[in-house]
């Protein structure tokens, strides 16, 4: 029987600022593509329809275009930053074609003709911000890249922070790919805040981590670092002494237990070599591309209105355990996870949530008076032992 | 003094901070629909406060942390354009205290009630400011209305309410106000000339 071919749009920066991770992204979508097309439980091919935007936020709304006129496509996987997120939606909404779209962001937002993949701040931001209050300390320090993610994630810290009697001591930003890292480390040394939080991106983020190794080695300090973008591959560009530590809210690990895990990183190995790594978008991705064909195989048509109605709550057992969409907001119920940078270039699990997490993009049942009380207790013994010496 | 009309809007000059080129097309050729002239400087450009009827400013284009009370203190009223709702972006733009808003992606439809909204929400915030300025001088001479009110107790023996009530017949008789008497009233160290008619 022959099968019917569907072609897929694939929107990812082989070059520009993020190439690094938007060719993970991509990899792993060509992954999930060959997979779906040898296996028999589907009785379709998916034809990837590849563009490269560079990295310049007007391009993907042109690719987008292209792809849609010229290779008719109804599915777009794609898209890494919000800013290009916000030039394809107008053209997916005015088409009635579809975004897949696998990176976790900043929330506010909720499109029909996006299906969010990634995590909502429900996901990320409030269990870690969480965690630090209850485990670490209640006032933070913040470098981060001057963008819509850092402002935005910020504010939800300081709003969780102040709620529960914390202080943000102060706020660092850095332009996107600034370099220019010495006068945040000596301030952080100086100051030796309790926690720092990082939301900073890509090589700012990567200096930043390897100065401050380094500044606070010297001074025989040890400072807790918090993030929620951090992952292996990065790990790996940071170098293994300056990564090792930093707390890291995700909803994938390449070390989480269970068999999907183990055959999927098993799988990327044969593809991409021993030494390489998933990392949470680029598995994200592979996720997009899972879920789309099911749904596509649930609804027996392409059409984006009968897609969208199949995807959701169309259960997922993927790498990151269970996933499905919520047809309330498009955006995926996920399960949260904690874990702690070791040696090696991977993370240790310390806390998972209990079940896939219902997305909140607008944080509309975050309760901050539930947070702030149950950080208040005991937070007295933990701002005296903040500061660790290193043997 | 005869109120603008809020929906005349030939003539009136947009300034458009704006850094999307097809967006900056659309509005532009909204504009010139209406009859209106257009400017155009990039975000990272201050405006010049003059010859500008009202801004026309992407909220995306410009970096949240950048003080919006100093570089966009202007006196035209202002459109924003929205594209990111998060809380933080909002809060930026409420400082700005926009006069409009659109949201993206742009059309052509909307702008004109943009416009309209903007100009009707400036007017009224010019005759609100006027409208306190009159009212602060109010409380202001309130301290000269009872001193005056005291000097005339005294003069004339009356009590308070009478002395005010006083006060009041004869600013009304000679078509003036309260506070204008009270402050010749404490001039004069007395109920001024004009008054002696009455007494």
């Amino acid at each position: 029987m022959k099968r019917a071919s569907i072609p897929l749009g694939l929107v990812f920066s082989r070059s520009g600022p993020y190439a690094m991770m938007a060719r993970e992204m991509e990899k792993s979508a060509l992954m999930a593509v060959d997979e779906v097309n040898q296996s028999d439980a589907f009785d379709f091919t998916l034809i990837p329809r590849l563009r490269d935007p560079g990295g310049i936020v007007p391009a993907y709304h042109t690719a987008c275009d292209d792809l849609i006129r010229e290779d008719h496509v109804e599915h777009i996987v794609g898209c890494y930053t919000s800013a290009s997120r916000k030039q394809v939606i107008p053209i997916v909404e005015r088409t009635e074609r579809l975004l897949w779209h696998p990176a976790r962001y900043e929330g506010f937002e909720s499109s029909d003709n996006v299906i969010y993949v990634g995590a909502a701040p429900n996901h990320t931001v409030v269990p870690l911000v969480k965690h630090m209050l209850e485990h670490i300390a209640t006032d933070v320090f913040c470098a981060g890249s001057n963008y819509v993610w850092t402002w935005e994630t910020n504010r939800v810290l300081r709003e969780i922070v102040t709620s529960a009697g914390g202080r943000i001591l102060a706020e660092r930003l850095l332009e996107l790919g600034e370099g220019a890292v010495d006068h945040i480390v000596r301030e952080i040394i100086e100051r030796k805040p309790p926690a720092v939080f990082n939301t900073l991106v890509g090589e700012s983020s990567y200096v930043f981590m390897r100065a401050l190794h380094a500044a606070s080695s010297r001074a025989g300090i040890s400072i807790p670092m918090l993030s929620c973008s951090l992952c292996e591959p990065e790990l790996k560009l940071i170098g293994s002494a300056a990564s090792v530590g930093c707390i890291t809210s995700s909803a994938y690990f390449e070390s989480i237990e269970g068999p999907e895990n183990r055959a999927f990183v098993a799988r990327w190995k044969v593809r991409h070599g021993a030494h390489s790594n998933p990392s949470v978008d680029g598995q994200s991705t592979y996720v997009c591309v899972m879920l789309l064909a099911r749904a596509i195989r649930r609804a027996g048509a392409t059409e984006v209105a009968a897609v969208r109605r199949a995807a959701a709550n169309l259960r997922y057992d993927s790498p990151q355990g269970p996933v499905w969409v919520d047809p309330d907001n498009n955006h995926c119920f996920l399960t949260p996870r904690l874990a702690r940078s070791v040696p090696g270039c991977q993370f240790e699990i310390f806390w998972e949530a209990d079940a896939p997490e219902r997305p909140d993009p607008y944080l509309s049942n975050l309760d901050l008076a539930a947070i702030g009380a149950k950080a208040a207790t005991g937070n007295e013994t933990k701002r005296s032992n903040h500061l660790r010496v290193v043997k | 003094m005869t109120r603008p009309s809020p929906f005349s809007v030939r003539g009136r000059r947009a300034l458009m901070v704006m850094r999307d080129e097809r967006e900056i097309a659309i509005v532009r050729r909204q504009l010139n629909r209406l009859g209106m002239t257009t400017a155009e400087i990039d975000p990272t450009e201050v405006p010049s406060p003059d010859e500008v009827d009202v801004i026309v400013l992407d909220a995306d284009s410009i970096p949240i942390k950048s003080d919006p009370t100093t570089a966009w203190r202007v006196n035209a009223p202002i459109i924003a354009l929205i594209g990111t709702e998060t809380p933080s972006r909002l809060k930026w733009l409420l400082d700005l205290q926009p006069a409009s808003f659109l949201i993206k992606p742009l059309r052509s439809a909307g702008l004109y009630t943009a416009l309209v909204v903007a100009f009707d929400a400036a007017q009224r915030r010019i005759e609100e400011a006027a409208h306190v300025e009159r009212l602060e001088d109010r409380i202001r001479s309130r301290r000269v209305v009872f001193a005056a009110v005291l000097q005339v107790m005294r003069a004339h023996a009356l009590s308070e309410e009478d002395a005010f009530a006083l006060i009041r017949q004869t600013a009304m008789r000679h078509r003036t106000t309260i506070e204008q008497l009270s402050a010749e009233i404490i001039a004069a160290g007395g109920m001024p000339n004009r008054t002696s008619r009455t007494a």
